[in-house]
C-alpha cells in the first residue's frame, strides 16, 4: 500500500516471544524471572489425554505447577471461560500457561480478565476497556495458523445471546509467547495444512486492509515468503523441525500484522461458512483466498504483486495486474497442493443457500476493512460460487 | 451561533440533527441495540473542569431522547465509548475515523464490538451529522 504523509498508527503486540526446539524445557525459568509461583496450565482434553503435551509442559514448571483446566473447547464459549476461571482461582494461579490452538489462547485470556476483574467474563466485553495489566499469561501454540499468541483479542461466544463477541485491550497480549517446533510435529496433515492457510490468509488480507501499515506490511510479506517455503515441507515430512518451526514463526508474525492490520471479506466469508455449516475455519480462508484476490484485483493490484515477490515469482517486466494475478494463481495451487481440495458442496452448502451466506458475510465485522466497500451480496455470493 | 461542546444545548441540536436526517433513518433502521453513552475525560487544559457524558436513545433509525448525563450512568447503558477532548474532536472534524479509533485505542468502548462494527454506515452518519451542528469547542 502506498501511504499518505498523514499515516498514523498504533503498532502492538505479545511483549516477548521465545523460540528454539525444546525450548518448552526453559518454561519452569520464565515463570520464574516474571517473579510468579503458582502456574494454571488452560488446555482442551484431547491434547491432555491423547498426547504428551501437557505433560511437557508440567515438568519443567515443577513446583510451580498448580494445575491443568483441560475443559478448553472449539469456539469458547463464556461458560467455558467461566468454569476455568473459578477453576484458576480455586487452584490460586498467578500466571496463565496455554497451552493448544487459538480457542485455548483465548479461552486464557478471557481467564486472564476474570481472575483480575472478577464478575463473569461477559461483564467485561468491549475494546480497550481494560484499565489493569491482566493476570500474567504464557502462551504456547500447539499449531502454525491463528497466530493468537500475538494478539490482544478473545473472541467469546455467548451463547445466551447467539453472538459472538470480543474483549480487546493491549492489556490482553500474552506476555511471553512460547514458539517450540517439537510442539508441532504432531499436527495431522489436513490441520497443518488448513491452519497454514489460516495464517496465510491474516498475511495476504492485511497487505490490502484499509488499516494497513509499514510494520504490518513487513511482518506480512516475511510470512507469506516462509509459508509458501515451509508449508509443502510441512506436510511432506511432519518431523521436519525446520520446517515446522518456520511455519511457527510466519503464523506468529502473521497473527502480529492482523491484530494491528486487521482481515477483511475472505475471513467474514470464512466465518460465515464456519458458523453456518461448520467448515474448518482455515480450510474455508484457504479455499477462498485465491478468488478473493482476483475480486480485489482492480483496487489492489500493487499489494498482490509484492505477494507475488514474496512468494518468489520474477516478476520483473509484469504489470502489476498480472504480477498480481500470477500470485493468486500461485496460491490456488499451494491450496491444492496442501490437499485443501474441499469444496462447499462437500458441506452440504447449495447454491440457493449463497444469497443468505453473503447477506450474513455483509453483517460480520471483518468487511469494513475491505480494500473496496462490499455491499453486494450476490458479488460475494459470486466469489463462494467459484468454489462450490 | 456556535453552540458548546459539550453542553445541554448540543447535546439537544445533535438529537435534532439525527431525527432531521434521511440518511440515518435508513442506515439505523434494524439498529435495536439500546443507548449509546459517550464519556469525555475532564481536561482542564483545555477548559472541561468535569468528567462529562451524554446519552443518545437511539432505536431504528430514531433518537428518542438524548441528554446529558453522569459518568456512571453513561457507563450502564448497553454500550458506552470513552475518548479525550481532543480525539472527540478529531472525530468531529472527520480527522479520526471512530472504527480506526477504537481499535487503536484512541476511543474505548465497553459493550459488543461485533455489533458496532455491523452497523459501521450509520456510524458514519452519525459522525457526520455532529459536522452539521455549528459547534464552538472550549480551546478554540
Amino acid at each position: 500500500m502506498s501511504y499518505d504523509a498523514d499515516l498514523n498508527f498504533v503498532y502492538a503486540h505479545t511483549h516477548k516471544v521465545a523460540f528454539g526446539v525444546n525450548v518448552v524445557k526453559d518454561l519452569g525459568t520464565f515463570v520464574g524471572e516474571m517473579g510468579l509461583k503458582k502456574a494454571v496450565v488452560i488446555t482442551d482434553s484431547f491434547l491432555a489425554e491423547k498426547t504428551d503435551l501437557l505433560e511437557r509442559v508440567k515438568k519443567p514448571l515443577g513446583p510451580l505447577f498448580a494445575g491443568a483446566f483441560t475443559g478448553v473447547i472449539p469456539d469458547p464459549t463464556a461458560p467455558s471461560v467461566d468454569e476455568g476461571a473459578a477453576y484458576a482461582k480455586e487452584q490460586g494461579a498467578d500466571v496463565l500457561i496455554s497451552l493448544g490452538g487459538g480457542s485455548a489462547i483465548d479461552t486464557a485470556k478471557g481467564i486472564a480478565v476474570v481472575l483480575k476483574e472478577g464478575g463473569k467474563v461477559l461483564d467485561h466485553e468491549g475494546y480497550h476497556a481494560l484499565e489493569h495489566p491482566q493476570t500474567p499469561h504464557i502462551a504456547i501454540p500447539t499449531t502454525a495458523g491463528t497466530g493468537s499468541e500475538m494478539t490482544m483479542v478473545t473472541v467469546i461466544k455467548d451463547p445466551e445471546r447467539k453472538q459472538k463477541t470480543f474483549i480487546g485491550s493491549y492489556f490482553l497480549h500474552p506476555n511471553l509467547a512460547i514458539l517450540d517446533p517439537t510442539l508441532t510435529t504432531g499436527l495431522p496433515p489436513k490441520l497443518t495444512a488448513a491452519t497454514g492457510m489460516d495464517a496465510m490468509s491474516h498475511a495476504v488480507e492485511c497487505l490490502i486492509s484499509s488499516l494497513g501499515q509499514p510494520l504490518s506490511d513487513a511482518y506480512a510479506l516475511e510470512a507469506i515468503r516462509l509459508i509458501t517455503k515451509y508449508l509443502p515441507t510441512c506436510l511432506e515430512k511432519p518431523d521436519d523441525l525446520l520446517a515446522r518451526g518456520q511455519m511457527l514463526i510466519a503464523a506468529n508474525m502473521a497473527g502480529s500484522a492482523f491484530s494491528n492490520a486487521m482481515v477483511s471479506l475472505n475471513h467474514a466469508m470464512a466465518h460465515t461458512l464456519g458458523a453456518r455449516h461448520g467448515i474448518h475455519h482455515g480450510t474455508a480462508n484457504g479455499i477462498l483466498l485465491p478468488h478473493t484476490m482476483r475480486f480485489f484485483m482492480d483496487v489492489s493490484a500493487v499489494e498482490f504483486a509484492r505477494v507475488a515477490v514474496a512468494m518468489g515469482i520474477d516478476t520483473a517486466g509484469m504489470s502489476a495486474e498480472d504480477a498480481g494475478n500470477r500470485a493468486a494463481d500461485k496460491i490456488e495451487q499451494l491450496v491444492k497442493d496442501t490437499g485443501l481440495t474441499d469444496r462447499l458442496q462437500d458441506y452440504n452448502v447449495t447454491e440457493e443457500d449463497l444469497p443468505v451466506l453473503a447477506d450474513v458475510a455483509t453483517t460480520d465485522g471483518c468487511i469494513i476493512y475491505s480494500p473496496k466497500p462490499v455491499f453486494d451480496t450476490e458479488e460475494i455470493a459470486g466469489i463462494m460460487r467459484k468454489v462450490m | 451561533m456556535p453552540i458548546d461542546f459539550p453542553s445541554e444545548e448540543w447535546t439537544a441540536a445533535y438529537q435534532n440533527a439525527i431525527n432531521q436526517s434521511p440518511d440515518y433513518q435508513e442506515a439505523g433502521k434494524t439498529w435495536t441495540h439500546g443507548a449509546i453513552a459517550f464519556v469525555v475525560p475532564k481536561e482542564p487544559a483545555v477548559g472541561l473542569e468535569d468528567d462529562t457524558a451524554f446519552i443518545l436513545d437511539l432505536h431504528q433509525g430514531e433518537c428518542r431522547k438524548a441528554w446529558l448525563s453522569t459518568v456512571d450512568e453513561a457507563k450502564q447503558q448497553p454500550f458506552c465509548i470513552t475518548g479525550s477532548y481532543s480525539q472527540w474532536k478529531a472525530v468531529m472534524r472527520k480527522e479520526l475515523d471512530p472504527i480506526k479509533g477504537m481499535m487503536q485505542g484512541k476511543l474505548k468502548l465497553k459493550g459488543n464490538l461485533p455489533v458496532i462494527v455491523r452497523f459501521v454506515k450509520a456510524a458514519q452518519v452519525l459522525v457526520e451529522l455532529t459536522g452539521t451542528i455549528d459547534t464552538k469547542f472550549l480551546d478554540e
